[in-house]
C-alpha cells in the first residue's frame, strides 16, 4: 500500500456522514442489541435497505457498528433482567443476573463492556491483518469438522447442569429433540410437522430463546411480586472502569475467548450462538475457580462475551474474502455489500479497497466506540432495575411478542414463543436448567447436517474418512479429554487423600 | 349463563366475519382507480438473500410505475412456501402481490411428503423478472478432468460428489439429469445454501460445485473456480468464454428463475396495469445495469409466457419424479 491509497482510505472514512453513521450504529446497535428479542441479525436486515441511499463506507460502517454494539447489548439484559437481548448472549445470563441479585450489576456490565470491546477490537485487527490465511484456514474445515465442532459444544451440557446431572443431560436431549423439528435437507423429509407449512423449517431459535428465557423471567417475577414483601437489591455503583484485580483475573480469558471467537467466527457453519457457549465453556474449563461458575463468575462472563463480539470480526472475514458469510448477521449483511455495488473477492481488497479497508477501520473504531459508549452508560443502565416491577413486565412481554413476531414476521413465532414461556417456567421450577436446551437446540442440527454430509463425503468409509483429516483428528482428542478429563481429576483427587 | 351468552356472542360473530372473508375472497372487486393504497410484495425468503436483494433492487422501479408505495415483506419458512401459502389466501385485489422462484414453488408441492394444497394453479403470473441459469465449477487445481467431456467420461466409472442445495432444488435436478440421461456416478451433498457449497468446494472437501451463475460470479472472475459448462440454450452475458452444456454434447438445462406473481382471481383491469408496471419497471435500462452489476440477468417475459416457463419447469421435475423417490 502507498501512502496515497492510505491517504485515501482516510479521506473516506473521516467524513461527518461516516462519524454520524457510526455513532449512529454504536447507540442504537446497542438498544436493539439489549432489548429481548431484537437480535443482530434484525438490526442489521431492518437498516440493509436504509443504507441503500448512504455513501458506501457510512453505511457499511453503520451496519457492522450494529452488529458488534447489539452482540454486545445482548449482554446488558442478560445481565440485568435475565432476559438475553440476542441469542449470542445467553451463556452471559447464567453468571451475569446472578451478580444483579447480588447487586453487582455494575461490576459484571463492567466487565462485559471491556470484554466485548477486547473481543471485538481483536477481531478487527484480524480482519485487517489476517484475512487471507484466516479465511483459507476456514476452508479446512467442512462436514466432519462441523459436525465434531458440535459434539466438542455438547460436552458443554455436562458442566451447566448444576446440581443434576440427569436433569441438565435431559435438557440438552429435549433440546436435541426439537432441532430434529422441520424438513430434514438430506432426504427433503418433513419431521414432527404435523402438516404444518411453519413448522417446515424448523423452530426458531429466537422465540425459543425468548420464551425460555425471558417469558419464564417474568412469570418469576410475577410470582415473586405476590410473595410477602418485595425486597429490592441496593446496587453498588462502582468505577467505570473494571478494578485491577477483576481485570487481571479475566485478562486470560477474553484473550483466549477473543482467539477462540475468530476461529468460530470464520467458520461459515456456526456464528455468535456457538461463539459465545465455546468461550463459556473454555473459561470454566480453564479456571482456578470452576465452582464459582454459574453463580456470578466474572470470568464466565467474560468468556462469552470477549467470544460473542470476536465472532464478529471473524464472520467478516470470509464474507469480504470468499463471499461467504460467516453467520447468519453477516449473510444479512452480503446484500448490504451487494446493494452498494460491492461485490465479495479479490476486487474488493484491490478495484474497492479504498472502500473496504475504510470499512474495516471504521469496524475497529466502532468496537472502540462501543466500549467508551458502554462504560459511561453502565450507571444508566442499572436504572431499568429501579423500574417498578409491573411496568418492566409489561415492557418486556412486549418486547417478547414484538420480537418473536418479527423474526419470520409470523403469528406462529409468538405463539411458540408463549409454548416455551410456560415450559421453561416449569423446567425452572422443577430445577431444569433451560441453558442445554438452547444448547442442544443450536448444535443438534449442526451435528446431524455434518454427519450426514460425511456419511455420503466418505463414499461408504466413515471411519476411516474422519481419521485423515488432521482438523477432525484434533477434535477428537479435545472431545475425548473433556469427556475423561473429570473421571482423571477424580481419580487423582482420591490417590492424594488417600496418600 | 353470562358465560355461555358471551361464548354465543363470540361464535356468532366469528363466523359472520368469517362469511364476509370468503365473500371477498372470491370476487376481487373491479378497481378503476387501481392502486390507491400501498402494495405488499411477499418474499419468501430472509432479507438480505439473493432473492430478496433482487427484489429490493425492482422495488424502487416498480414504485414509480405504480404511483404507490411498494412494501417488501420477507415471509421465510418451508422452503419458501410459507410465503406463498399465504399469498394464495391473500384477497386477489392486486395489493398482495409475491415473488416465485422456480423450481423450488414447483418441487415444494410434487414432494409427496409434504402434502400440500396447493400448487401453479393457484396463481397467476404478472412477469418474470430475472433468470439465472445453472453452471457447473471445478477447483482450480483439479487434475482428473478439465472439461465437461472428460468429468463426464470419468464419471461415469468413479464416483463423484456434487454440491446441491436441497431434494429436488435446480443443483439437485442437475444432477439427476446428468445421472439420468449420461449414466454418472454424481452423489448429491446437500448443504443449506451456496455459500457453504462453495467452501465446501473450495475447500476440496466436496468434487463438483453446482451452483446458479450469479452466486459463483466473483470466484470466476478471480479465478478461483474453472467453470465448465452453463445449462441454458445461451452462453451467460457474464461468462461469455463458459460453453453451454448443448456445446459440449449434453443436453442439460436447468435455470432457477424469479418472477412475480399473484393470487388467481384477479380482475382483468387490475391484472393489466401491475403487469404493465412491470414491463416497465423490469425493462428500465438502469434497473437492467444495477442488477447485471450483481450478476443477475434480467430476462423479461410477459405473465402468460411466464407461466408457460413454469409449466414447463413443473413438466421437467415429473420427469425426474422417479429419481427424487417422489412417485
Amino acid at each position: 500500500m502507498d501512502t496515497s491509497i492510505i491517504l485515501n482510505i482516510l479521506e473516506n472514512l473521516f467524513t461527518v456522514q461516516t462519524f454520524i453513521a457510526l455513532f449512529i450504529g454504536v447507540v442504537g446497535g446497542i438498544i436493539i442489541g439489549a432489548l429481548p428479542g431484537l437480535s443482530s441479525t434484525m438490526a442489521v436486515a431492518l437498516l440493509v435497505p436504509i443504507t441503500f441511499g448512504m455513501e458506501p463506507v457510512a453505511g457499511l460502517v453503520m451496519l457492522t457498528a450494529i452488529y458488534t454494539s447489539a452482540t454486545y447489548g445482548g449482554s446488558l439484559a442478560s445481565i440485568l433482567l435475565h432476559t438475553p437481548g440476542t441469542p449470542a448472549s445467553a451463556a452471559t445470563a447464567l453468571d451475569g443476573y446472578q451478580l444483579t441479585q447480588r447487586g453487582m450489576a455494575a461490576k459484571a456490565i463492567g466487565i462485559s463492556t471491556v470484554s466485548s470491546m477486547i473481543g471485538g477490537f481483536i477481531s478487527g485487527v484480524a480482519l485487517l491483518f489476517l484475512a487471507p490465511p484466516l479465511a483459507k484456514l476456514s476452508l479446512m474445515f467442512s462436514a466432519p469438522e462441523y459436525f465434531l465442532l458440535a459434539i466438542f459444544g455438547l460436552t458443554i451440557i455436562g458442566s451447566l447442569s448444576g446440581a443434576s446431572m440427569v436433569k441438565g443431560l435431559a435438557s440438552g436431549v429435549l433440546g436435541l429433540l426439537i432441532g430434529t423439528i422441520g424438513i430434514d435437507i438430506l432426504t427433503g423429509f418433513p419431521r414432527y410437522t404435523f402438516g404444518s407449512v411453519s413448522l417446515e423449517s424448523g423452530i426458531s431459535l429466537v422465540p425459543a430463546l425468548i420464551g425460555l428465557f425471558s417469558l419464564s423471567q417474568v412469570f418469576m417475577m410475577l410470582e415473586k411480586k405476590k410473595g410477602p414483601k418485595k425486597e429490592v437489591v441496593e446496587q453498588k455503583l462502582g468505577k467505570l472502569l473494571p478494578e485491577r484485580a477483576d481485570m487481571k483475573k479475566t485478562l486470560p480469558t477474553i484473550l483466549r475467548s477473543s482467539g477462540l471467537g475468530v476461529l468460530v467466527g470464520i467458520l461459515p457453519g456456526a456464528g455468535g450462538d456457538v461463539g459465545s457457549w465455546v468461550g463459556y465453556n473454555e473459561a470454566k474449563r480453564f479456571s482456578k475457580n470452576k465452582h464459582e461458575f454459574g453463580k456470578g463468575s466474572i470470568e464466565g462472563i467474560a468468556g462469552s462475551e470477549a467470544a460473542n463480539n470476536a465472532v464478529t470480526g471473524g464472520a467478516l472475514i470470509p464474507l469480504m474474502t470468499l463471499g461467504i458469510p460467516g453467520s447468519s448477521t453477516t449473510a444479512v449483511l452480503l446484500g448490504g455489500l451487494m446493494i452498494q455495488g460491492l461485490v465479495p473477492g479479490n476486487e474488493l481488497f484491490t478495484v474497492n479497497g479504498h472502500i473496504s479497508y475504510a470499512v474495516i477501520i471504521g469496524f475497529i473504531v466502532a468496537n472502540i466506540l462501543m466500549g467508551i459508549v458502554g462504560l459511561f452508560g453502565a450507571k444508566y443502565f442499572i436504572k431499568a432495575l429501579k423500574v417498578p416491577p409491573n411496568i418492566l413486565i409489561t415492557i418486556i412481554i412486549i418486547l417478547c411478542i414484538l420480537g418473536s413476531y418479527a423474526i419470520n414476521n409470523s403469528m406462529f413465532d409468538v405463539y411458540m414463543m408463549l409454548f416455551f414461556g410456560v415450559l421453561g417456567y416449569l423446567m425452572r421450577k422443577t430445577g431444569f436448567s433451560t441453558a442445554p436446551v438452547i444448547l442442544g437446540m443450536i448444535l443438534g442440527p449442526i451435528a446431524e447436517k455434518g454427519l450426514g454430509q460425511s456419511m455420503i463425503m466418505g463414499q461408504g468409509h466413515l471411519v476411516s474418512f474422519f481419521f485423515q483429516r488432521p482438523i477432525s483428528i484434533v477434535f477428537m482428542i479435545l472431545i475425548l479429554l473433556a469427556l475423561l478429563s473429570p473421571f482423571f481429576l477424580k481419580m487423582m483427587q482420591k490417590k492424594r487423600a488417600t496418600v | 349463563m353470562k358465560k355461555s351468552l358471551v361464548m354465543a356472542v363470540i361464535l356468532v360473530l366469528s363466523m359472520a366475519l368469517a362469511a364476509c372473508g370468503k365473500e371477498s375472497n372470491s370476487a376481487g372487486k373491479p378497481d378503476a382507480d387501481f392502486p390507491k393504497k400501498p402494495i405488499t410484495l411477499i418474499v419468501p425468503w430472509s432479507a438480505g438473500g439473493g432473492t430478496d436483494t433482487g427484489a429490493r433492487l425492482l422495488q424502487p422501479y416498480l414504485e414509480d410505475e405504480l404511483g404507490v408505495t411498494v412494501n417488501v415483506v420477507n415471509k421465510t419458512g418451508g422452503g419458501g412456501w410459507v410465503g406463498w401459502n399465504e399469498l394464495a389466501n391473500a384477497k386477489p385485489d392486486g395489493y398482495t402481490i409475491g415473488l416465485a422462484n422456480s423450481p423450488h414453488i414447483i418441487t415444494g408441492y410434487m414432494n409427496p411428503a409434504l402434502k400440500r394444497d396447493k400448487n401453479l394453479d393457484d396463481f397467476i403470473g404478472l412477469g418474470m423478472h430475472v433468470i439465472d441459469p445453472d453452471i457447473l465449477a471445478i477447483r482450480k487445481d483439479e487434475k482428473r478432468f478439465s472439461t465437461t467431456e472428460e468429468l463426464v467420461e470419468y464419471a461415469k466409472d468413479h464416483k463423484l460428489t456434487v454440491t446441491a442445495t436441497g431434494e429436488g432444488t435446480d443443483e439437485h435436478l442437475v444432477i439427476l439429469s446428468f445421472n439420468k440421461k449420461y449414466g454418472t456416478q454424481f452423489e448429491a451433498v446437500h448443504f443449506d445454501g451456496a455459500a457453504e457449497s462453495r467452501a465446501a468446494v473450495l475447500g476440496g472437501h466436496v468434487d463438483i460445485l453446482i451452483a446458479n451463475a450469479g452466486e459463483v460470479l466473483s470466484l470466476y472472475k478471480d479465478k478461483e473456480i474453472k467453470v465448465l459448462g452453463v445449462a441454458s440454450s445461451k452462453r451467460s452475458q457474464f461468462m461469455e468464454d463458459v460453453p453451454t452444456f448443448e456445446e459440449s454434447g449434453f443436453e442439460i438445462y436447468q435455470e432457477s428463475s424469479r418472477g412475480l406473481i399473484a393470487p388467481k382471481g384477479l380482475d382483468s383491469e387490475v391484472l393489466a396495469k401491475l403487469q404493465e408496471a412491470l414491463e416497465k419497471a423490469v425493462n428500465n435500462e438502469e434497473h437492467i445495469q444495477k442488477m447485471a452489476d450483481l450478476g443477475y440477468g434480467v430476462n423479461y417475459e410477459n405473465g402468460d409466457d411466464y407461466m408457460t416457463v413454469l409449466k414447463k419447469d413443473e413438466e421437467a421435475v415429473i420427469d425426474l419424479k422417479g429419481l427424487l423417490g417422489w412417485e
